[in-house]
């Protein structure tokens, strides 16, 4: 197992407690293309910060490839995200006085690659996902979809373990929707690559070929969606 | 592990460049506190250079006696009466007050020098050959007034330089000449190119320079002189000479001790000594406000990193998203306070070069040698080192608080 979570409890205290996460068992296998689906308020962004190293949880336990996240220091969680975990943002959190290029190669720079290598591997990045000819474009000046494709690409350089992607569509049109949804798709078809999309959108989590539902902070249904055939508005199709 | 290399250099360009004008007016604050910090040292310097220089040639340790009417009815003399001092003076004081080293004496007189058809309104100043302690003299031709003179009273003189130039505007040796003053004819025997600002009973570039003796007997003047002058041996001080003479020329002349009037003294001691606490005042102040315009400045830094890490939340949470550790971000954040500190600093320590640079060629152009406005180069290094700290230190509240920017709170922004 890639990922297991077992018990995995958190609470924030602002105030009055808020009890997010009681008790979430979860394992996820290398390979699998899974989304997690619940209502705002659910806990799903919680579990994601968590399983991106980005949040502490209280109780539990979270396995990552083996090795136990827990109690991380600052500087150990920023090396574990830098090498294992890709993020993908729904605002694409993209740098804005940073080319596309320069956004790609950051992660490469925090983990000091030389400055040859790291733009000629950012440049092999953006060339796979058609963007080689706005490399030394600003984010301002693409659309959302060559913006989430250069968030993507800044994921994939450093051969993470998982990719993490925050409503990945969210502040995207169906169309491109649909074209960032087959491009995570392929990845996980064609490197095996894991996934795992946060949504609330079902026919964003019908493109995965699992759905783990959440609510209130407990794990609700795990629906195996390896036939597309979970989203009332039928396969391949994208609720908008 | 702070790591600083190009890739580091090229961030911080980036990021002081996105905001072009407000990385401007910071960087103008510590501009302008390194600008007027070096500006005023240098000033400050050339100033007292200049003063110094201006009191070049005048013993620092002498003081001065100067015979004045009474102002206090004594012993049945009335107020208001004249009094001279004369060698039998000099002769008693000596005696009587062993810390006084050198004591001379000069009497001047107004007189016209004649030289063939040109005329020169100069001062006739009667010496002792040792006046060259008090008012060294800067012999370009012959010698100065010497024993025999006073001796054998010869009629010879020394001229000052300005008397030189009006009487002798062609030049040369004037040695061996002989001038006309007031109806006697001396033959000159130096060439005094002192030229310093201050003039003991007379201005010494305006001045015709003959023996005492001979002074007093050509100009009916009897024994007296116009002032003692006197320096104090090495330990002594000045004000206790000037006091027990002050006693001994009160009983000898008969007027009151009390009465300041009577006898006017300088202590150039004591004249020297306000000079220099002033300019250690002004030197004070100067450190003061340099330092407090440069600490506002430094503040000011602070205050707009503070502001930047601010608006730089979510940007600084997406780096520490995709692997940045705290301390990179640390290190970023002080190493952009401190090179735009040590870049407006730079320029700062350039203009103000070159401002002191102006300021010595304008002082050289009017013919003042041997000033310097200008700071030296070690005061600048140390500037520098002074600026790289102060905005490593601006930088350090800022870059404290953008290292505690976690992740999830940047995510959270949006």
């Amino acid at each position: 197992m890639l990922i297991e979570l077992k018990d995995l409890n958190k609470t924030y205290d602002n105030g009055q407690p808020l009890h997010v996460l009681k008790g979430i068992n979860l394992s996820i296998d290398r390979g699998e293309f899974v989304s997690i689906m619940g209502a705002s308020g659910s806990g799903k962004s919680t579990l994601l910060n968590i399983l991106g190293m980005l949040d502490n949880y209280d109780c539990g336990e979270y396995r990552l490839a083996g090795r136990l996240i827990k109690d991380l220091s600052e500087k150990t969680a920023a090396d574990y995200r830098n090498r294992m975990i890709g993020f993908i943002f729904q605002s694409y959190n993209l740098i804005g006085f940073k080319t596309a290029v320069e956004n790609v190669e950051l992660p490469l720079f925090y983990r000091g690659t030389g400055r040859k290598e790291r733009h000629r591997k950012a440049m092999e990045y953006l060339e796979r996902l058609g963007l080689k000819d706005w490399a030394a474009h600003y984010p301002n000046e693409m659309s959302g979809g060559q913006r989430q494709r250069v968030a993507i690409a800044r994921a994939l350089i450093t051969k993470p373990e998982i990719i993490l992607a925050d409503e990945p569509t969210g502040a995207l049109d169906s169309k491109t929707s649909v074209e960032i949804m087959s491009l995570l798709k392929e990845l996980n078809a064609s490197e095996n690559m894991t996934v795992i999309v946060v949504t609330h959108e079902s026919g964003v989590a019908n493109e995965t070929n699992k759905i783990i539902h959440i609510k209130d902070g407990v794990i609700g249904e795990i629906e195996d969606n390896s036939a597309h055939a979970s989203s009332p508005f039928g396969a391949d199709g994208v609720m908008k | 592990m702070i790591r600083f290399d190009i890739d580091s250099l090229h961030e911080i360009r980036e990021t002081l460049g996105r905001n072009r004008s407000r990385t401007l007016l910071t960087g103008f604050g510590v501009f302008w506190g390194v600008f007027m910090m070096l500006v005023l040292m240098g000033g400050g310097q050339g100033l007292k250079a200049l003063l110094t220089q201006t009191l070049e040639g005048f013993a620092t340790n002498s003081g001065y006696l100067v015979p004045n009417s009474t102002s206090k009815a004594y012993k049945g003399f009335a107020r208001s009466r004249q009094w001279s001092l004369t060698t039998d003076d000099m002769e008693k004081l000596r005696l009587s007050i062993p810390e006084i080293d050198i004591m001379t004496a000069n009497t001047r007189i107004r007189a016209t020098a004649v030289y063939e058809d040109k005329k020169y309104y100069c001062d006739g100043k009667g010496v002792y050959p040792e006046y060259i302690y008090m008012e060294p003299p800067v012999i370009k031709y012959g010698r100065y007034i010497n024993e025999v003179d006073m001796r054998q009273e010869r009629k010879v003189c020394v001229i000052g330089e300005r008397v030189y130039k009006t009487l002798f505007p062609e030049g040369g040796d004037p040695c061996g000449r002989f001038i006309e003053m007031n109806g006697i004819y001396y033959r000159i025997v130096g060439l005094n190119v002192s030229n310093g600002n201050v003039g003991v009973n007379g201005w010494t570039p305006n001045s015709v320079v003959i023996p005492m003796t001979v002074l007093q007997k050509t100009y009916n003047r009897g024994n007296t002189v116009d002032m003692i002058c006197m320096t104090a041996k090495p330990g002594c001080k000045i004000k206790e000479i000037l006091r027990k003479a002050r006693t001994i020329l009160a009983k000898e002349h008969t007027f009151d001790p009390e009465d300041k009037k009577a006898l006017f003294e300088v202590n150039a001691e004591e004249m020297f000594s306000i000079v220099d606490k002033l300019f250690k005042g002004v030197n004070l102040l100067i450190w003061l406000v340099g330092f407090g315009t440069l600490l506002a400045a430094a503040i000011g830094v602070s205050n707009i990193m503070m502001v930047t890490v601010k608006e730089r939340t979510t940007e600084i949470g997406i780096r520490r998203a995709i692997g940045a550790t705290p301390k990179m971000i640390l290190s970023q954040i002080l190493f952009e306070s401190a090179i735009l500190t040590l870049l407006a600093g730079l320029l700062g320590i350039v203009f103000s070069v070159l401002t002191l640079s102006m300021a010595d060629i304008v002082t050289a152009a009017t013919g003042t040698e041997g000033v310097q406005f200008q700071v030296n180069f070690g005061t600048a290094v140390l500037m520098a080192a002074m600026l790289a700290a102060l905005g490593m230190l601006a930088g350090l509240p800022p870059a404290l608080r953008a290292m505690n920017i976690k992740p999830v709170d940047a995510m959270r922004d949006e």
